[in-house]
């Protein structure tokens, strides 16, 4: 027989022996071996408790809980023998069980209507963002009609913190961007001995494209999420609330300078951007495709208008104020658990990307029309 | 019961410094089993540095700890399925509902099927006072004092023999303490607990205390509390001579005089 009990089988009578622990660590076990007793053929089941050892309310639970199936069956159940305080484990779970319901399965999921939830998302999502335009207007007009000293230094901290120290990292992916441009179209333009034209291909992506959208891409990484996780636990933690109740405007204080900063920032950092492409492309050209530093700047100037560098800077304040739009109502969406705040970071940067792709291609196609 | 598991916990010259900041200077404590022993000290005296020493959160500089006959080391696994801890601000999983906050210890350390494992927790959750609805809530939409009782239910999930308390009343109202009070007394009666909290509430202390622990001068002084108001340091004196202490008292030494009932 078991470890942890033996069973005696009298005329009409089953009388079960328990040994050992009964306690959570052996309660698989435990679970296990009172499955099998079949009390089938018996009136009367009685446990002889004397030889337990130790006795938790685990293993009270399994004992007390099987008692009932055989109760159910029709089969009495008695305990003898159990030590005072064993005992008064046992008297817990029936007192428990006599005070409270449990109600099987009452935590299993529920099912799922993709249908429903799916329209009921839909329209939700559509609420929210009318909601946020909403909410991020009367923020900006608050914040023209009373402007704030507070917002002016923080502002400025904001464009340092958004564009100032993301320079390196910027200026890095975009030199590292021209070498793969130059790289990439000299090998089809050598089939036509015109490896020169590469100046113009290099020059064109980055100033009219990649450098823009290398910097907001990476500035979405960094600072939308910084946004929606600084503001997030802010909301957490109360501090939004307590900048309002003294008196304060939590959206003057904490998304204007955020807004605003980023809207002068992020046409900055792609001046540095698109430099740092250009060089790129100069430095491959001096070092494999023998075009000279000089040969390639004298190109630049032929081919490159005032307009090539504007239609980039000018997608810059556009693409700023959608990251910081997003990251900060995200953030102002915070509510309760630190799961949140994660779900609506991740949400503030691929919803911020995914803005900025689309306005992209608004500007490109709009341009294209109006011949800039 | 053998001398070796007298004591649960024992700590022996325990060094703890901040920079050139000293908050234990060999320090000593031994905990005995089945006991409830408070800790009680000035802020910045050392509690809950002890408190994460005691439970391997933080390195100590010097000393040896042992709980339950298993040495304590930084970073290193404690004995986890012997022990319980009931953080401050509860520490529930907010992610989690109760009902899987107190599931998780429970299917993290045993193989028991899905059902069992449920039917434990809700077991768990009836004893400290919740009922399924509470069960079913994340911990966000609770009061304060359904998620101490939460997460006192997940701290007991795995049937403990030694049970830590922080501050256990801490921003509860006077009514709520006082159930969290008994609740801890009545579970204290009928498991084999050992409980260390640490508390300021001076109900708690003289309704709950066999024994308290004073910081103090970087050491620790650890009495009844009946001896402990007798002694002559001044921040003890201060402590229980303190209007509220005294108060408290008065109403513990007429709790105890009606318990044992007239003649």
């Amino acid at each position: 027989m078991s470890a942890y009990l033996t069973v005696e089988e009298l005329d009409g009578l089953m009388e079960i022996n328990l040994r050992h622990d009964w306690v959570f660590a052996n309660l698989r076990e435990l679970q296990e071996t009172l499955d099998e007793i079949e009390p089938v053929a018996h009136r009367l089941v009685r446990f002889q408790c004397g030889a337990l050892q130790n006795f938790d309310l685990a293993g009270a639970w399994i004992l007390y809980e099987r008692s009932m199936d055989f109760e159910e069956i029709g089969v009495k159940t008695e305990f003898e023998n159990f030590r005072a305080r064993h005992f008064k484990f046992l008297q817990h779970i029936i007192d428990l069980a006599a005070q409270k319901e449990y109600i099987p399965g009452f935590f299993d999921p529920k099912p799922h209507h993709y249908w429903r939830d799916g329209i009921r998302g839909i329209g939700a999502n559509t609420i929210e963002a009318v909601d946020s335009v909403g909410y991020i207007a009367r923020a900006v007009l608050d914040g023209i009609k009373r402007p704030s000293r507070l917002v002016i230094g923080e502002t400025i901290r904001q464009v340092h913190a958004t564009g100032a120290a993301a320079i390196p990292i910027v200026s890095v992916i975009c030199f590292l961007m021209g070498v793969v441009l130059a790289f990439q179209s000299a090998r089809q333009l050598e089939q036509f001995g015109a490896n020169i034209f590469m100046v113009d291909l290099v020059a064109n992506a980055i100033l009219r494209e990649l450098g823009v959208l290398l910097a907001a891409i990476m500035v979405a990484g960094r600072s939308g999420s910084a946004f929606a996780a600084a503001l997030g636990t802010m909301k957490l933690t109360e501090e939004v609330d307590a900048l309002r109740v003294m008196g304060l405007n939590p959206n003057q204080i904490l998304i204007i300078p955020r807004v605003l900063g980023l809207v002068i920032a992020l046409p900055l950092l792609t001046v540095f951007a698109n430099a740092a492409g250009l060089l790129g492309g100069a430095f491959i050209g001096a070092t494999v495709l023998d075009i000279n530093w000089f040969a390639f700047t004298e190109r630049l100037a032929i081919t490159i208008q005032v307009n090539d560098v504007l239609v980039g800077l000018s997608k810059a304040p556009a693409f700023a104020f959608l990251i910081a739009v997003t990251g900060t109502l995200r953030g102002m969406q915070v509510k309760g658990s630190a799961e949140e705040l994660g779900r609506l970071t991740t949400m503030a940067v691929v919803q911020s990307i995914f803005l900025i792709i689309v306005a992209d291609a608004i500007f490109t196609v709009v341009y294209s029309r109006i011949g800039f | 019961m053998d001398e070796q598991h007298q004591h649960v916990i024992s700590i022996r010259g325990l060094v703890n410094r901040f920079g050139r900041q000293v908050v234990h200077d060999h320090l000593e404590l031994d905990v005995r089993r089945d006991e409830i022993l408070g800790i009680v000290g000035g802020s910045g005296a050392g509690k809950s540095v002890l408190l994460r020493s005691i439970l391997g959160l933080h390195g100590p500089n010097e000393g040896d700890i042992s709980v339950l006959d298993h040495p304590i080391r930084h970073h290193e696994p404690g004995p986890h399925k012997k022990w319980g801890v009931l953080f401050q601000g509860g520490a529930l999983l907010s992610g989690l509902t109760v009902q899987e906050n107190v599931e998780l210890p429970i299917a993290l350390h045993s193989d028991l099927p899905v059902e069992t494992r449920r039917e434990l927790a809700v077991l768990k959750i009836f004893m400290v006072g919740l009922d399924l609805t509470a069960a079913s809530k994340y911990p966000n939409e609770l009061s304060g004092g359904m998620r101490k009782r939460a997460s006192l239910a997940r701290a007991l999930a795995l049937e403990p023999k030694l049970l830590f308390l922080d501050e256990p009343t801490a921003g509860l109202d006077p009514i709520s303490a006082t159930e969290f009070d008994q609740l801890v007394s009545f579970l204290h009666a009928n498991l084999d607990l050992t409980i260390v909290m640490i508390t300021h509430d001076v109900d708690s202390l003289f309704s709950l205390c066999d024994r308290v622990a004073v910081l103090v001068n970087k050491g620790i002084i650890v009495d009844t509390l009946d001896e402990l108001v007798k002694h002559p340091d001044p921040w003890i004196q201060e402590y229980f001579g303190d209007p509220r202490a005294v108060r408290a008292r008065a109403a513990a030494r007429r709790r105890s005089a009606s318990r044992r009932g007239p003649g």
